[in-house]
C-alpha cells in the first residue's frame, strides 16, 4: 500500500517551475531619460518569445509599428531600430507568443531631453 | 488590466466552459440515468447538442481571439501568420482535441444506439484539452493532468443533472421518477463532489504554491472566490439531498418545485464559478 501510496505521489507532484517570460531588461531602461534618441532598443526577456508586434507612440506623433525585420523566431533578446521623433516621451508597447502558446503584451517608456 | 482582446477571450472561455460541461454532463446523466430521464431523452439530446455547438463556436472563436492578442488588432483574427505561428503550439494541439472532441459529440448525438458512448468520448477528449494548456501542463505531470480531467469529468456530471432533474421535478406526472433520480443523483454525489473538490484543492494548492500567494494576490483570490461558491452550492446541494428529494420521495409536489427552484439557484452560482474560472485562466497571472 505504502509503495503504491509513495507511487501516486511521484507522478502526481510536479517537477516543473512555474513562470511566464517576462521582460528582464529593456534599453533604454523603463522610466529613464536620456539626452538622446536611441538608434535602436533592446528587449531582454526571462524565457524565449516570440515578439508579433512593437509600437512606437510618442507624444507628438500618432503610434507607428516598428520593423521586427528578421527577427520572427523564437528568442529572448531582441534588439529593434527605432526611427526618431525628437525630444519628448517614447512608449515603446510589446505583444508577442511564449512557447507554451500564451499570448504576452508589455509596455515601457522613456524620455528624451 | 486586460485589453479588449483579454476581456472577450474571458467571455469566449465561459462559452467553452458551459457548451464542453454541458453538453458532456447531459451525455453522462444519459447514459448512468436513462431509465429515469427517458421521458426527456429526446430534449436532452437537443440541448447537449446545441452545447456542442455552442462549444465549437468558442473554440473557433478562440482560436481567432488568441491571433487578434498577438497583433492588437482585430487583423490578426484572420492574419495567416499569426494563426499558424499559434496552431505551432500547444494552442494547435488543443484547438484539434476541441474540434474533434465537439465533432464527436455531435455526430455521437446524431446515431442511434451506439452513438452514446461516442459522444462520451468525445467530450472526456474536449475536457482532456484544458489540460493541455495553461498553468496545469507546467508543473510537468501526467498525474495532475489526469486529476484535471477528473475535476473537469466531475463539474460535467454535477451540471449535467441541472436541466434533466429540473424538468423531471416540473411534471407531476413524472414526480416518483424524478425523486428517484435525486435520490440515486445524491447517492453518486456523495462521491463525485468530494472528489471534485479534492481535486480542485489540489491542484490549486499545486498551482499556487504557498499561502501569501493565496491570500494577497489577484489570482489567489479568485481561487478564495471558487471555493466560497462551491461553498454555497454545497448548502444548496445539502438542502435538495436532505430536505426535497426525501420529501418528493414522499408523494410532495410542493417540495418538487422547491428542488426546482433550489437547482435554477445553483446553474447560477455555478455560472459564476465558471466566469471566475475563465478569468483566472485568462487573464490573471500566477504569484510569483
Amino acid at each position: 500500500m505504502k509503495k503504491i501510496i509513495t507511487l501516486a505521489l511521484m507522478v502526481a507532484l510536479p517537477s516543473g517551475v512555474l513562470a511566464h517570460s517576462k521582460v528582464e531588461e529593456t534599453t533604454p531602461a523603463n522610466g529613464a531619460t536620456i539626452t538622446a534618441v536611441p538608434a535602436e532598443i533592446g528587449l531582454n526577456f526571462s524565457k524565449d518569445i516570440r515578439l508579433t508586434r512593437i509600437e512606437m507612440a510618442h507624444e507628438e506623433h500618432s503610434a507607428v509599428s516598428l520593423d521586427l525585420g528578421d527577427q520572427t523566431s523564437f528568442g529572448q533578446e531582441f534588439t529593434i531600430p527605432l526611427p526618431s521623433n525628437g525630444t519628448g516621451t517614447y512608449v515603446i508597447e510589446w505583444r508577442g507568443l511564449g512557447e507554451d502558446g500564451h499570448a504576452m503584451q508589455g509596455e515601457f517608456s522613456f524620455t528624451v531631453e | 488590466m486586460p485589453d479588449i482582446w483579454g476581456i472577450a477571450a474571458v467571455f469566449v472561455k465561459l462559452g467553452l466552459y458551459i457548451g464542453f460541461a454541458g453538453s458532456t454532463g447531459l451525455i453522462i446523466v444519459s447514459c448512468f440515468y436513462s431509465g429515469f430521464v427517458a421521458p426527456i431523452h429526446r430534449v436532452m439530446k437537443r440541448q447537449a447538442r446545441a452545447l456542442a455547438c455552442l462549444a465549437l463556436a468558442a473554440t473557433a472563436i478562440g482560436f481567432m481571439l488568441r491571433g487578434a492578442a498577438l497583433t492588437g488588432g482585430v487583423d490578426g483574427m484572420v492574419d495567416p501568420e499569426m494563426l499558424g505561428l499559434l496552431w505551432q503550439t500547444s494552442v494547435g494541439d488543443v484547438l484539434v482535441y476541441r474540434l474533434v472532441g465537439a465533432a464527436m459529440i455531435i455526430v455521437g448525438l446524431s446515431v442511434p444506439r451506439v452513438g452514446l458512448p461516442i459522444a462520451l468520448l468525445g467530450g472526456t477528449v474536449a475536457l482532456w484539452s484544458f489540460a493541455q494548456i495553461g498553468h496545469v501542463p507546467e508543473l510537468e505531470s501526467f498525474g495532475v493532468q489526469l486529476l484535471l480531467l477528473l475535476h473537469l469529468l466531475c463539474v460535467a456530471f454535477w451540471v449535467g443533472i441541472f436541466s434533466p432533474l429540473r424538468s423531471m421535478a416540473l411534471m407531476p406526472e413524472h414526480l416518483s421518477d424524478a425523486a428517484e433520480l435525486g435520490h440515486r443523483f445524491g447517492q453518486t454525489a456523495a462521491l463525485v463532489v468530494p472528489t471534485l473538490i479534492g481535486a480542485g484543492l489540489w491542484i490549486a494548492w499545486l498551482i499556487v504554491g504557498n499561502l501569501q500567494g493565496l491570500l494577497f494576490t489577484g489570482y489567489g483570490r479568485a481561487l478564495l472566490l471558487k471555493v466560497f461558491l462551491v461553498a454555497l452550492l454545497m448548502i444548496l446541494a445539502a438542502a435538495n439531498k436532505l430536505r426535497f428529494v426525501p420529501a418528493m420521495q414522499s408523494g410532495e409536489a410542493k417540495a418538487a418545485r422547491h428542488l426546482a427552484r433550489s437547482i435554477e439557484a445553483e446553474a447560477i452560482v455555478v455560472l459564476v464559478v465558471l466566469a471566475t474560472t475563465a478569468t483566472l485562466t485568462s487573464v490573471l497571472t500566477l504569484p510569483s
